[in-house]
C-alpha cells in the first residue's frame, strides 16, 4: 500500500469531498496557505469562495460555519490551532452543539470544527492543548482524534458526510508521519475502535499521538509483556464494547491520553470500564496523562505532559499486580 | 416602497398583535401557565413590526429577545400559536416544547435563538454568508439591543460582513438599559449608529415609536443588501415600559428607574401614536379600531386556548434529539 503523510491524508480528503460536494466549503484564517498545510493548495483548485481566509476573528468564524450549516451548506471551521477555540466557546458549546436538540430537531448543523492539537512542539501553553474532554464532555459534538493517516483520511471523510457537528482534532506531531493509505475510495465509520495490535497481557487503550508512543512501548517490551493498543479514533461516540473485549481479554489496563488528567478522557474511560467489566480487572487501572498544570513552555513542557516513559512505567505497574 | 391602506392596517395590526399577545403571556406567567421567564417587549413594538412586515418569507431573522420575538417574528410568518405554545412547554410549540421560549421557524426564515446575549452577530454573519452564496437576493435582519452592543462579538461580525458585503442590516433596539445598566454608563456616545461608520457602512438613527419611520429605514437598508451594497446599520431609540424581566426589579443600577421617565414615553406610545395618525388620515374609523382590537383578541384567546390545550412532549424523544440521523 501506498504511503503519504498524515497531513497529506487530511488533505486529501478535503480535496475528495470538496469534489464530491459543492456545499462543503472552508473558512478560517489563513487558510488558503494552510498554517499546517492540511488545506495549502485547496484554493487553487476550488477558488476563494471555499477556500475563504477570514480577518482574525475565531469567534465569527464559527459563528459564519454555524450559520452557513443552517442555509444548506456544509462548512468546515479551522481555527489552526485547537486552542482557540475558546475565543468562539459560545458558538461552539452553546449554540453549534445544542441548536439541533434545543430547536426540537427543526435545524440541522452540519460543521466540522478543525483544530490542531498537541505538545511535543515547545510552543508554550496556548499553542500546545489537547482539548478533548471539554468537546467529549459536551453533549451534541461528535470528537474524531486521529491517530494514523489512514485513519485521518477516512474519519475526515466520514465527517463530512456527517449531518452533525463534528469535532476534528489532528495532532501537530503526528502530520509528517507516513502511513498506509489506500488508493481508492473509503471511508470509516464514526465509534468503531481499531485494534492497532494484539496483545495478551496488558491492554493499553490510547489516543491521537499516544497511540504512535503505545505502540513504539509495545514493540519494546515485546517477548517480556504482550501488548494490546486500542485506538478508539473518535470518543463520541465511543466504542466501548471493542474495549471490554480487550479487557476481558487480558485483565490489566492503561490509558493514555494527552489531555489533563483531572476529569479527563483517561477518567471517563476508566469509569465506563469499571461499569461494564469490573469482573474481568485483574488490577487498578493506570493512566497517563498530562499533569494538573498549565502546559509550561520551553524545556519545561516535558514535564507537564505524558510520554512514552510514562506508558512504559504504567505497563510495567500493572503487569506486576 | 409607499405604503397603501391594505399595508397600513396591516401594521397596525401587528403592532396590536404583539402588545396584546405580550399581555397574555405576562398574565398567564402570573397564572402560573408559563414554564419558563419572560422578557416583555411592551413600548417597543413598532421596531419588530416596522422591520419584519415586509420580508421574503425567505430572508432570514434573528428576533430581538423583548417579547421573546414577538413584534419580529409574527409579522416574519410564525404562528401566535406555536410561540404561546412553546412558552406553555407544550409539544406543539416552535420547538416542540424542548426550549421553553427559543422560537424556530425554519420556513419563515427563523432559525433558532440563544440565551447569551450578543451572540446573533456571529450567527447572522453565518447567514449572511449562506445568503450571498445562494444568491437568491435573500437578507439578514439581525435585531439585538443596547446592551447587546458592548459585546466584542459586534466588531468581529459587523467587519467581516462589511469586508464581505454581506446582505444584513443590523438593527438595534436601543431601549436605554441592558437588564438595569443604562446605556449611559457602558457607551460613550449619544448613537449606537455611529459605529457603523468604524465599518464603512451607512449607521441611521430612527424614532423607534413611529413604525413607519423604522419601516421607511430598514426598506431602504433592505434594498440595499438585496442589491448586494452590503450591510448597513439602523438604530431605533425606544424604550420598554416593563422590567427586564417578569418578576425582576424594575431598577436603574440599585435605584428604582424613574416613574418620569417611564412616563413620558408612554405618552409616545408606538400603537398610541400609530393608531392617531391612521384616524386623523381617514385610514381607520373608530369603528375599524374597535374590530381590528376584537379580531386580535379572539387570535390572542384562540392561542391561549390552543397551548393549553396541546400536550406536553414525550420526554422519550429526548436522546433522539441530539443527533440529526
Amino acid at each position: 500500500m501506498r504511503q503519504i503523510p498524515y497531513v497529506m491524508a487530511i488533505n486529501e480528503a478535503f480535496a475528495e469531498e470538496m469534489a464530491r460536494n459543492d456545499k462543503i466549503f472552508i473558512i478560517g484564517e489563513d487558510v488558503q496557505a494552510g498554517t499546517f498545510r492540511a488545506t495549502t493548495g485547496l484554493v487553487k483548485r476550488f477558488g476563494p469562495d471555499r477556500v475563504m481566509d477570514t480577518p482574525l476573528s475565531e469567534t465569527v468564524v464559527a459563528g459564519a460555519a454555524l450559520g452557513a450549516s443552517m442555509c444548506g451548506y456544509h462548512p468546515v471551521a479551522d481555527f489552526m490551532f485547537a486552542d482557540f477555540m475558546w475565543c468562539a466557546a459560545d458558538e461552539i458549546f452553546l449554540k453549534t452543539a445544542k441548536w439541533h436538540f434545543i430547536h426540537g430537531g427543526k435545524v440541522q448543523v452540519p460543521i466540522v470544527l478543525f483544530g490542531n492539537i498537541g505538545g511535543g512542539a515547545r510552543v508554550g501553553p496556548e499553542h500546545s492543548q489537547c482539548p478533548e474532554s471539554v468537546v467529549w464532555h459536551t453533549p451534541g459534538l461528535k470528537l474524531v482524534v486521529p491517530s494514523c493517516a489512514g485513519d485521518a483520511k477516512g474519519l475526515l471523510k466520514t465527517a463530512l458526510r456527517d449531518p452533525n457537528p463534528v469535532v476534528y482534532f489532528y495532532h501537530k506531531r503526528l502530520l509528517g508521519l507516513p502511513g498506509d493509505v489506500p488508493d481508492g475510495e473509503y471511508t470509516i465509520p464514526f465509534g468503531v475502535a481499531d485494534v492497532k495490535k494484539e496483545g495478551k497481557d496488558v491492554t493499553v487503550i490510547a489516543t491521537s499521538y499516544m497511540v504512535q508512543h503505545a505502540l513504539a512501548v509495545a514493540k519494546e517490551l515485546e517477548g517480556k509483556i504482550s501488548v494490546e493498543v486500542v485506538d478508539p479514533r473518535t470518543l463520541e461516540p465511543f466504542d466501548i464494547d471493542t474495549i471490554v473485549k480487550s479487557v476481558q481479554k487480558t485483565g490489566r489496563v492503561v490509558i493514555a491520553d494527552e489531555d489533563t488528567k483531572r476529569c479527563g478522557v483517561t477518567g471517563e474511560i476508566a469509569m465506563q470500564i469499571m461499569e461494564k467489566a469490573f469482573d474481568s480487572l485483574d488490577a487498578p487501572i493506570q493512566r497517563v496523562a498530562a499533569a494538573n498544570l498549565p502546559i509550561a513552555g520551553g524545556y519545561m513542557e516535558q514535564y507537564v505532559l505524558p510520554g512514552p516513559k510514562d506508558i512504559l512505567a504504567a505497563i510495567e505497574a500493572v503487569a506486576k499486580k | 416602497m409607499k405604503l397603501g391602506k391594505k399595508e397600513l392596517i396591516m401594521l397596525y395590526t401587528n403592532l396590536l398583535r404583539a402588545r396584546r399577545a405580550d399581555e397574555r403571556i405576562v398574565k398567564a406567567l402570573q397564572e402560573g401557565k408559563v414554564v419558563s421567564f419572560y422578557h416583555s417587549g411592551q413600548g417597543s413594538e413598532a421596531v419588530g413590526v416596522g422591520a419584519c412586515s415586509f420580508l421574503r418569507n425567505d430572508d432570514y431573522l434573528y428576533p430581538h429577545h423583548r417579547g421573546h420575538g414577538l413584534a419580529y417574528i409574527l409579522p416574519k410568518g410564525a404562528s401566535m400559536k406555536a410561540h404561546m405554545a412553546e412558552h406553555f412547554g407544550r409539544a406543539t410549540g416552535m420547538a416542540g416544547g424542548v426550549a421553553g421560549f427559543h422560537g424556530v421557524d425554519p420556513e419563515h426564515g427563523i432559525f433558532g435563538g440563544g440565551g447569551t446575549i450578543g451572540s446573533q452577530f456571529p450567527v447572522s454573519a453565518g447567514w449572511g454568508l449562506g445568503a450571498k452564496k445562494n444568491n437568491r437576493g435573500q437578507v439578514v435582519l439581525c435585531c439585538f439591543g443596547d446592551g447587546s452592543s458592548n459585546r466584542g462579538t459586534l466588531h468581529e461580525a459587523m467587519n467581516l460582513a462589511a469586508v464581505w458585503k454581506l446582505p444584513i442590516v443590523w438593527i438595534c433596539e436601543n431601549n436605554l438599559y441592558a437588564q438595569f445598566m443604562p446605556i449611559k454608563d457602558a457607551y460613550p456616545r449619544e448613537d449606537i449608529a455611529d459605529l457603523a461608520h468604524g465599518y464603512n457602512m451607512p449607521g441611521v438613527v430612527v424614532d423607534g415609536q413611529d413604525v413607519i419611520a423604522v419601516h421607511e429605514a430598514v426598506s431602504a437598508a433592505v434594498e440595499r443588501a438585496r442589491n448586494g451594497a452590503g450591510p448597513s446599520l439602523i438604530e431605533c431609540k425606544t424604550y420598554r415600559y416593563r422590567s427586564h424581566s417578569e418578576g425582576s426589579a424594575d431598577i436603574a443600577h440599585a435605584e428604582p428607574r424613574p416613574a418620569e421617565e417611564i412616563e413620558a414615553w408612554k405618552k409616545r406610545d408606538p400603537i398610541k401614536l400609530f393608531q392617531e395618525h391612521l384616524l386623523k388620515e381617514g385610514i381607520l374609523t373608530t369603528a375599524d379600531v374597535e374590530r381590528i382590537e376584537k379580531e386580535v383578541m379572539a387570535e390572542v384567546d384562540e392561542a391561549e386556548k390552543f397551548a393549553l390545550e396541546s400536550p406536553r412532549p414525550d420526554p422519550s424523544i429526548l436522546p433522539k434529539l441530539l443527533y440529526q440521523e
